[in-house]
């Protein structure tokens, strides 16, 4: 027989969920250790990431706003949570700066397929931020989690977007 | 922490290509094969799986219902390639392995002394006494190999040592194995050279051409396997059946064996091409993966009245979760249990499962019913939310062997 869903979290996600100490890295913290290496060996274009603070399982990350978009020279502050469990389920992205978009709720979680259910454990951060980059400059209005913004940005993409560089202005700069 | 945690991952950066999974980012240990051609590690796999529906695959989302079994031939091979890397991802796994309470299939334990006879003999010698007949499968086959090598050697002394070897798998006395360990470390301290015996097909015993792996970890040339003219896709070694239509060339492994031996190579794609003039059309068909997709489906009925016991798998075929009836050991003392699927039950597999269960044949089985609670349970869980909330529960570790009689239902 088999565990549901897999074993390993299990046996330390009880004590920690957030502190995991170097001496005994699980096989999550080796996996974001590892992926933080990759990072700043070959870093994504205009973005960055890295952990905050000492807490491997909690980064921070920033991305500029793409040229020829509404949040062009916006720098958009993100904390990633990543999950005991990494890279089985996915990181939770949230935009600590005021974003308008249709695919980011009013708390700043970043709704997309591939941080829920098509999520896959090939994922890593680099190709996360590399997705909140394309739907920055392509929003998903079929998948919104704030309708009236899909709605705008369905009906007047002129108006839509001129609301999202005055957001870009008034928070991102 | 952080420049401890650099300097620890620094260390670690070695390149590993392509036998890098694509799960942890580290060298691949205890590797599976999916039917899709990629490879993932052992726990890597497991823990990508879902006890819910079909899984997919990290890379392409091919979708598959059926938790193979670790490739033996892959696994030696990397020992070989990467001693040193392969011992510290040993070391890792079992100290997380330990953690967990759960184990892998431990042959590395045994590798030690029988393998290398194995290794130097055993396979020439599989040459000389054909493929052995065993009734077994997956690792199974493998240890009846392994006997059947020794026993031509030294008689019934390599029984004894297979059965010296099991007893020291379980899992409160896994340090014993240890002597085994180190001559298993001097024998590979050195970088060894592959050897085209390291990399042959289970079937034509030439070099690998287009390598496919088999549900069960038997790796045989594409070629070989296509000309294989059964309804259900049979392994040549142990007989087991391959789940699914044919499996797709595993490429990492492919494109190593090109750039390790390019005249064998070479040589292997002249001959086969020669030999495919003849039956091109059909050879054409095997890279589709229309077949694969098709043969999966039918192993997945889409009919919700369809029993499915959720969050368990067969320890035979792999089957994860199990349609239709369920067999559950009431023997068996480890608590991830030891459960079968209908077919398997229904044939000769009463074999050890997947996470070294101490299971022996004598072992009485019961039929589980199916728990209904654990369906409506599904639902509910289809949320990604709801699903961290119970994978995250501490008290999963303890509960595993009832998982989807009570601990779905949480």
């Amino acid at each position: 027989m088999m565990i549901s869903g897999g074993g390993g979290r299990s046996s330390w996600s009880s004590s920690t969920s957030s502190w995991v100490p170097t001496t005994s890295v699980s096989a999550s913290g080796k996996r974001i250790q590892r992926e933080m290496v990759e990072l700043n060996n070959d870093p994504p274009p205009d973005s960055s990431a890295g952990p905050k603070g000492d807490n491997l399982y909690h980064w921070i990350a920033t991305i500029i706003g793409t040229p020829g978009t509404p949040y062009q020279g916006g720098i958009f502050f993100l904390d990633i949570k990543f999950p005991s469990d990494y890279p089985f389920k996915p990181p939770q992205v949230v935009f600590k700066t005021r974003i308008y978009h249709c695919n980011v709720d009013p708390d700043g979680l970043v709704s997309m397929g591939i941080l829920k259910d098509d999520w896959s454990p090939a994922l890593t951060i680099t190709k996360v931020l590399l997705a909140v980059r394309s739907i920055l400059t392509n929003p998903d209005p079929y998948n919104a989690v704030v309708p009236g913004i899909a709605h705008l940005y369905l009906g007047d993409r002129a108006k839509h977007d001129d609301i999202a560089a005055e957001w870009t202005v008034r928070f991102a700069k | 922490m952080e420049s401890d945690a650099f300097k620890d991952a620094n260390q670690q950066q070695e390149i590993f290509e392509p036998f890098d999974c694509c799960v942890c980012l580290d060298l691949l240990y205890k590797p599976i094969v999916l039917s899709c051609g990629h490879i993932s590690c052992f726990w890597c796999v497991h823990r990508s799986m879902s006890g819910l529906c079909e899984s997919h695959c990290p890379i392409c989302r091919h979708p598959y219902y059926h938790f193979p079994t670790i490739c033996q031939m892959l696994h030696f091979l990397l020992l070989k390639i990467y001693p040193d890397a392969y011992k510290r991802r040993e070391k890792q796994t079992l100290e997380e392995e330990e953690k967990m309470g759960d184990f892998s299939p431990q042959f590395d334990a045994y590798t030690g002394g029988s393998q290398v006879v194995f290794d130097q003999l055993g396979r020439s010698l599989g040459h000389a006494i054909k493929s052995p007949v065993s009734n077994s499968c997956n690792l199974e086959s493998f240890k009846y190999m392994e006997k059947s090598g020794s026993a031509t050697l030294k008689g019934n002394e390599g029984m004894t040592v297979y059965s010296e070897h099991t007893s020291s798998r379980t899992p409160e006395v896994i340090g014993i194995p240890d002597d085994g360990k180190k001559l298993h470390q001097n024998k590979h301290n050195r970088k060894q050279k592959i050897l085209i015996a390291d990399v042959t097909c289970s079937m034509c015993k030439q070099l690998l051409f287009h390598p496919v792996v088999l549900n069960c970890g038997h790796v045989y040339c594409e070629t070989c396997i296509i000309n294989i003219s059964e309804v259900m896709l049979k392994c040549q070694v142990c007989q087991s059946a391959h789940p699914g239509g044919l499996p797709k060339v595993c490429l990492a492994l492919d494109n190593f064996l090109e750039e390790q031996f390019p005249e064998e190579y070479a040589q292997r794609r002249n001959a086969i091409q020669l030999n495919q003039i003849k039956v091109k059309p059909e050879a054409e068909t095997t890279s589709c993966s229309l077949r694969n997709g098709e043969g999966e489906k039918k192993t997945w009925p889409s009919d919700p009245r369809c029993k499915v016991h959720y969050g368990v798998g067969c320890d035979f075929c792999g089957m994860y979760p199990i349609t239709g009836n369920r067999y559950k050991c009431l023997d068996c003392k480890e608590k991830i249990g030891f459960d079968l699927c209908g077919d398997c039950y229904k044939t000769r597999s009463k074999l050890q499962g997947r996470f070294n269960q101490q299971h022996t044949p004598e072992h009485r089985f019961g039929l589980v019913p199916l728990n209904l609670t654990a369906r409506r349970q599904l639902n509910e869980q289809e949320s990604p939310e709801s699903f961290v909330i119970i994978a995250d529960d501490p008290s999963m570790t303890d509960a595993e062997d009832d998982q989807s009689d009570s601990e779905i239902t949480n």
